[in-house]
């Protein structure tokens, strides 16, 4: 008797998601729209957040259990850039997958360069948030997310290049100062 | 008219497996069945197997035993099929992009093998539901099939989703109707098997079986022979509005070390 209403409820749930990434497909969001979603990011904030001497630092001169907590808010912390570096990285492989079919060779191939590094960055930023959320229940351990700021670097560079490409005065900003 | 053998019910039988057919032969003749050919394979097979269950159901002289081992060998290709079919559509999701490609191609095995492990555990707690064992390990295997194919279907679905790859329409198209006809049919198979049920109630959920697997066809017509509307190109402005010199400088000066 439960199994199936397990396995219904199972299908119900599997029809939400299909349905709503379907409609998600059919009412795309205008480019302007997307690129609103960008949130800027302190590089520098989060290359300090991630420093493994500021780490041994704060471990030297703090006691056990202060420690943890810094550590532990510290970790939030970084899972928030994470998370906004992940999502900025969404938008803009949205934004450089609709750029592919620009009639200019140079276009195109930024374009996918883009989303190449778009791509790379959302997954890096997939397992860097899993291992923050691990550190998160043993703030003891080592650095959780060193390889997603080389990944974001070359996201902002990728991005950079096609937006000069695509209007040479200007260019597109994912981090902030 | 929601009766075993009435006209609705050999209509809902026959008509998607006709229309099948015929998806076939345009997508052959359009070229279309070249860019995904298991999908081809699948709707001849799927076609003809149906059409051969209802000539077998309406025929007095084929026994109900060499009926269901037919019900079993349909089941059991037209499964392969279908996930020969879903591998080759999630190959060409991923193939354009290096970065995501080869992670996309291992997480779904392993999504793919967990599923089959559980739906291995959900299919040995399922209920007996009938005497005659191919009738209810034919309603079991066919919960298993659905419940696989399901999971495998979401799972495809939210790596795309997550990644923003962007579909090909005949390949959203065809996961789309595979989806649906998943959620609809392990829903069926699972009550079927797990719950006591009428004959009348079996007999309705036959229908909504046929009426899903009507409208699933309908919708592979739809996205597999109607042209889409071509994107328009996303404006350079779009790309570059944020306009702050001095910090990309800086950025680049970082980038550069």
């Amino acid at each position: 008797m439960t199994l199936w209403i397990i396995l219904v409820l199972c299908a119900v749930v599997a029809l939400a998601i299909i349905l709503r990434i379907t409609l998600r497909r059919a009412l795309p969001v205008p480019a302007l729209d997307l690129k609103a979603r960008i949130q800027p990011l302190d590089v520098e904030a989060f290359r300090n957040l991630i420093d493994a001497h500021e780490d041994e630092y704060l471990r030297e001169r703090l006691p056990g259990r202060d420690f943890r907590a810094v550590r532990r808010a510290r970790l939030r912390a970084t899972a928030a850039y994470i998370r906004s570096a992940g999502a900025n990285a969404a938008v803009l492989a949205h934004l450089g997958q609709a750029a592919l079919s620009a009639k200019d060779a140079a276009t195109a191939e930024a374009a996918r360069q883009l989303v190449d590094s778009a791509l790379l960055l959302r997954r890096n930023a997939a397992f860097a948030l899993l291992r923050t959320y691990i550190a998160l229940a043993w703030p003891d351990s080592g650095p959780a997310a060193a390889g997603i700021l080389r990944s974001y670097e070359q996201l902002n560079g990728s991005a950079m290049l096609l937006g000069r490409l695509q209007n040479p005065a200007s260019v597109v900003r994912i981090s902030a100062s | 008219m929601l009766q075993a053998h009435s006209f609705l019910w050999n209509y809902l039988w026959v008509a998607p497996h006709l229309l099948l057919l015929t998806l076939a032969a345009l997508l052959f003749r359009r070229g279309v069945a070249l860019q995904i050919p298991s999908f081809l394979a699948f709707a001849v097979v799927e076609a003809a197997g149906g059409l051969l269950q209802f000539w077998a159901d309406v025929t007095p002289s084929v026994s109900a035993l060499n009926y269901w081992r037919i019900a079993w060998a349909a089941l059991l290709v037209e499964s392969l099929l279908k996930f020969f079919v879903t591998g080759e559509v999630f190959s060409r999701l991923v193939k354009p992009y290096s970065s995501v490609s080869r992670v996309g191609r291992r997480v779904i095995s392993y999504f793919g093998a967990a599923l089959v492990m559980v739906g291995a555990v959900v299919a040995a707690f399922s209920h007996i539901d009938s005497d005659t064992w191919i009738i209810s390990d034919y309603h079991i295997l066919s919960q298993t099939v659905f419940f696989v194919e399901l999971g495998l279907i979401v799972g495809m679905f939210l790596f795309a989703a997550y990644f923003r790859l962007s579909w090909d329409r005949p390949s959203f198209g065809i996961l789309f109707g595979f989806g649906l006809s998943a959620c609809e049919h392990l829903s069926a198979w699972a009550i079927l098997t797990n719950a006591d049920l009428s004959t009348h109630g079996r007999t309705l959920l036959d229908f909504a079986n046929m009426s899903t697997f009507h409208v699933c066809v309908l919708i592979w017509f739809y996205y597999l022979l109607v042209p889409h509307k071509v994107a328009a190109p996303v404006p350079a402005a779009a790309l570059s509005e944020n306009n702050l010199e001095v910090w990309n400088r800086e950025l680049e000066r970082l980038l550069q070390q």
